[in-house]
């Protein structure tokens, strides 16, 4: 019998160690004894009469020998060969997509994937090295090609669901990197092949799929979309749209939450591979999350089965928050302008001319303006207040003019900067701009030419400030459908509302938050409960990215106070609002203006939640399907004793059987021989402590005798 | 009679009770913590409060039948040799017809034997083992052996016998002055307060030879040890063969009955110093049990065979149990 590591047979000599100690004995103990007459001859005669008294002493001793032969054994590693199954060179993959959850086998699909995966390696042939890679959304590679089966087992174990779409094409990708190395390469697929996206990867090795998933396990429907509408009269409304991917009817029940109170359940029937959408009116106003789930058909009817995968079966929605914001627009008038302005949402606008301001501009209602645009004027003084200026006239604390410019072009524009999300100016031209000098309290978000920002933005004495250079009538950007949307990032941002995404996250992308101004940072946490603090990358950074939308639920992003900045941003807004001259007829308080207005306009304390939720109907459908559509991926497996065939389509096979010179797979038989150990330390403890068990076992006796006799 | 004959000066001194009446009850204490009336030369360990109130039951209780007394004793008299009239028998065939009270044949016409008091005087010979050995035990062998004696011992007073205390030690017996009357207890006591275990091995075959020397005239004679000696059959021939009928109290300790012994252990004698490589297992511990039972055996077949009594007994039995359920049990006690 062949055996792995040889040398440990040297623990045979520890025999003779065991026969010296044996034959040395052990130290009697003396006892003081009345006398010795009756226990004279007695050894001899119980050596002579009772023959199992010797055989029980030779016993074990031979126990003992045999049980250090027996670990010598053990410790040598014997193993037995068999031909391997599998190639030198494995790559096991392991689909972590949201389907893997699915419960149609115990305890779930990535359960069984990885339990089939360690299985699996039973046929890897000695030496042979694995490679481990989580496919989730992106791959990901847990351990690369080691021997140490142990630590394979380990890696499989660690791998954990998640709860986002699927990409095994990136992972064989990656496997075809590893396998190309290798002349005898093959990979391992642990997979439910319910692929939201079929891969197209061809990888030059084997492919084989070791499928987890009862066949008929298609039982499920999903949320798959979820939306909250504000009407314009503050009425709320939900739509859900719930996806049955069953090849079966079913009842289910939509439950919509707010804020943890249940608002409406609705029962709905959706036929197979259809759609039901649910839409639920007059959603309490003080709602501010919605948390919808999907259960099991009416309350009443106990019968109804849950449905496979659970994960899909909840969403969660933000509330936008729904408060009216005044912006008073200062100018000769631009209808394009007014327009766009007018359909911001939640807003109203008042409009003023030059002349009218600052005495026109005294709210009646005690209130201050959350925004003041400034279209081609500039004010002497500058209210307190977030401030849009459009192409100012003359330098101020706004900016510096220093010319004018005529068709200026747009430069190179950052993909990051969040006003411009969704803002195409590829075909946007300019026929005149005011050139102006960007102050150091701004960023340039729209660069013209020579380093003249057309559009510039930033936090101006604790104000957040924004200078458009040009009219819009100037140029053909108002008759684009970017025009709408630059201002409603504009004013989004000025007004302080547009911090948090405004749709629902995929699991695992990115989410651009904005640090909200005389914030350092933001605290971000997940639905478990793990929180982590993000910083702008760079000083004076506006934005931060959070990459960790693993889990789906809801996530609170909290602004970091940075007591410096804020300490400076009190100061200058306190500075700013005291230069500013009272109204003469003392009817408006600018300085409570100034207060109001930045406490209004920008909340640096108010959380920004946002929702991740799956949202997807190919992860969502999760029958089985073939393994056909990634075996073919693969190249074809030689059967034994070809010489080689054509591949399937990965190409033409190789001439040469890689299974020809590939090793035996091992059976080490460490189990039986461990069990064998066991026995034998049974047998000996048994056998040395029968005397004190049956010594036990009269005292009680003898008790329980006496106390039945008194 | 003196104060001096038989009476201890410091008993008189307590003079609380009469020579008949027994031991005092053991209320009043000394300043070292034994009661005021024990003379001095009475170990207090051994004959220690408890053992007086138990001593003080018995007489009460032997009150009844104190004239029986050890009826080893008793059976040995010719019936009818003294004049005290006792009672009357019926008649029974082969009884002396000299013994017939011919008065009552005359007046009722049945046949009655006149009983009277034997007054042949009985000795008590108590032959106390010595030896190392039977100071070891827990309880201590040699402790309980004097208990016994003195409980016998006290029996014997109590019913006018005279009562001997001989001790077994080295190769000789060391006999005590036989006392006679209740009134002697406490220099019974004394007596056998004064008994050491010897130092050194004990021939208790010579000594028993030596013992039985001694004896003088019919009597009883109770041998209290625990046998431990390779000739121990050969002590009660020896015993066996004097005119006095023999009663071998034989005293083992618990731990000698059952050994709570277990391993590898080297067994040394007390006695001897001897010593004996024992792996106690169970195994072995059953077999010396059996060896024991068969020694013990042999000894009750040889004192049946010679006519003598035989009790075997653990020291862990009470004194109560052994004078008024053991003794009684095994005839020794009327």
């Amino acid at each position: 019998m062949p055996f792995a590591s040889p040398l440990a047979l040297l623990g045979l000599l520890f025999v003779p160690a065991v026969v010296a100690m044996y034959l040395l004995r052990l130290r009697r103990t003396e006892t003081i004894v009345p006398s010795t007459l009756l226990w004279q001859r007695l050894a001899a005669d119980v050596e002579a009469n009772a023959p199992w008294q010797k055989l029980r002493r030779s016993l074990l001793f031979l126990l003992q020998l045999l049980l250090v032969a027996i670990l010598a054994f053990l410790a040598a590693r014997p193993f037995v060969e068999r031909p391997a199954g599998l190639a030198r060179d494995l790559v096991v993959i392991v689909d972590t997509s949201a389907s893997m959850a699915a419960t149609d086998v115990p305890p779930d699909r990535l359960g069984a994937a990885k339990q089939a995966a360690i299985d699996a390696l039973k046929d890897l042939p000695s030496g042979g090295k694995v490679s481990v890679i989580e496919a989730g959304r992106t791959a990901r590679i847990v351990t690369t090609g080691t021997s140490d089966l142990g630590r394979v087992r380990q890696a499989i174990e660690s791998i954990r669901p998640t709860v986002s779409r699927g990409d095994l094409g990136d992972a064989l990708a990656l496997a075809q990197q590893l396998a190309i190395q290798s002349g005898d390469a093959e990979v391992l697929v642990a997979t439910d092949a319910a692929l939201a996206v079929p891969p197209t990867t061809k990888v030059d090795a084997p492919i084989r799929v070791l499928r987890v998933g009862d066949a008929r396990g298609s039982r499920n429907q999903a949320i798959v979309a979820l939306a909250v509408r504000t009407s314009p009269t503050l009425t709320r409304s939900v739509f859900v749209s719930v996806a049955n991917l069953d090849l079966e009817s079913a009842t289910r029940r939509v439950e919509v939450w707010g804020d943890d109170r249940l608002l409406e359940t609705r029962t709905i029937t959706i036929d197979p591979q259809a759609r039901a959408d649910v839409i639920i009116d007059d959603v309490p106003a003080d709602a501010s999350i919605l948390d919808v789930r999907l259960v099991a058909g009416d309350a009443a009817d106990t019968t109804a089965r849950p449905d496979l995968l659970a994960i899909d079966d909840r969403a969660w929605a933000v509330v936008p928050p729904v408060r009216d914001r005044n912006i008073l627009l200062v100018g000769p008038g631009d209808p394009y302008l007014e327009t766009a302005l007018s359909y911001l949402p939640n807003s109203r606008l008042f409009g003023l001319t030059p002349a009218e301001y600052p005495a026109g501009a005294v709210r009646k209602d005690g209130t201050s303006w959350d925004l003041i645009i400034f279209e081609g004027t500039v004010p002497a003084t500058l209210p307190s207040t977030p401030i849009l200026a459009i192409a100012p006239p003359t330098s101020s604390g706004l900016g510096e003019v220093t010319g004018t410019l005529t068709n200026p072009g747009i430069a190179t524009l950052g993909t990051d900067e969040p006003i411009l999300r969704y803002v195409d100016l590829s075909t946007t031209h300019i026929a005149k701009a005011q050139k102006m000098t960007l102050p150091a309290w701004a960023r340039t978000v729209i660069p013209g030419p020579k380093g003249a920002p057309l559009l510039y933005s930033g936090v101006r004495a604790g104000l957040p400030t924004a200078v458009l250079a040009f009219e819009p009538r100037q140029s053909d950007l108002p008759l684009e459908v970017a025009f709408p949307i630059l201002l409603a990032n504009l004013t989004g941002e000025l007004l302080g509302g547009s911090a948090a995404p405004t749709t629902a996250v995929k699991p695992g992308d990115p989410v651009v938050l904005t640090v909200p101004a005389g914030a350092a940072g933001l605290h971000v946490v997940a639905p478990d409960g793990n929180a982590v603090d993000l910083l702008p990358g760079a000083a004076g950074g506006l934005t931060v990215t959070y990459t960790r939308t693993d889990q789906l639920g809801i996530y609170v992003a909290t602004p970091i106070a940075a007591p410096a900045a804020s300490g400076a941003a009190g100061a200058s807004a306190r500075s700013s609002a005291a230069p500013s001259p009272p109204a003469a007829s003392g009817a408006a308080s600018p300085a409570a203006g100034a207060s109001g207005g930045l406490g209004q306009g920008v909340d640096a304390s108010a959380p920004i939640r946002f929702a991740v939720d799956l949202f997807d109907v190919d992860e969502s459908a999760i029958a089985p399907g073939p393994n056909r559509v990634l075996e073919d991926l693969g190249k074809a497996r030689i059967a034994p004793g070809a010489s080689g065939e054509p591949g399937a389509s990965g190409g033409p096979a190789a001439a040469i059987d890689p299974a020809a010179g590939r090793p035996n797979a091992r059976d080490e038989l460490w189990i039986p021989i461990v069990l064998l150990v066991l026995v034998g330390l049974c047998v000996e403890w048994s056998l040395y402590h029968r005397d004190a068990v049956l010594r036990m076992w009269r005292r009680v006796t003898g008790r329980l005798r006496r106390t039945g006799g008194a | 009679m003196t104060m001096t004959d038989g009476r201890e000066p410091d008993r008189a001194a307590a003079g609380a009770r009469t020579a008949t009446s027994g031991p005092p009850a053991p209320a009043a204490k000394g300043p070292d913590g034994k009661p005021a009336f024990l003379p001095s030369d009475v170990d207090p360990t051994v004959f220690d409060e408890t053992f007086l109130r138990q001593l003080e039951r018995l007489l009460l209780l032997m009150r009844a039948p104190v004239r029986g007394g050890l009826k080893g004793g008793r059976r040995s008299v010719k019936r009818g040799q003294s004049v005290e009239f006792a009672d009357y028998r019926e008649y029974a065939l082969g009884d002396d017809l000299r013994q017939l009270d011919w008065n009552v044949l005359a007046r009722l016409e049945k046949l009655f034997v006149k009983l009277f008091i034997e007054e042949e005087d009985v000795t008590i010979t108590i032959l106390l083992d010595g030896s190392k050995s039977m100071a070891s035990g827990r309880p201590d062998k040699l402790q309980f052996a004097k208990r016994a004696a003195a409980a016998l011992g006290y029996i014997g007073l109590a019913s006018e016998d005279k009562v001997a205390v001989s001790v077994l030690g080295g190769r000789s017996a060391r006999r005590r002055t036989a006392l006679r009357g209740s009134g002697r207890v406490f220099r019974l006591l004394a007596d056998l307060s004064a008994i050491s275990a010897a130092e050194g091995p004990t021939d208790l075959v010579a000594a028993a030879r030596h013992a039985a020397a001694q004896l003088t005239g019919r009597g009883v004679v109770i041998l209290i040890s625990d046998l431990l000696d390779p000739a121990a059959d050969r002590i009660i021939r020896e015993l066996a063969s004097t005119r006095s009928e023999l009663i071998v109290l034989h005293v083992l300790s618990p731990d000698e009955l059952d050994p709570p012994l277990e391993g590898d252990l080297r067994l040394v004698d007390v006695e001897t110093g001897e010593s004996i490589d024992v792996t106690a297992d169970l195994a072995t511990i059953d077999a010396y049990r059996g060896r024991l039972a068969a020694w013990k055996e042999s000894f009750a077949q040889l004192a049946a065979r010679r006519q003598a009594t035989y009790v075997d007994l653990s020291t862990d039995v009470p004194l109560n149990e052994l004078i008024f359920a053991e003794l009684r049990r095994r005839r020794v006690l009327g």
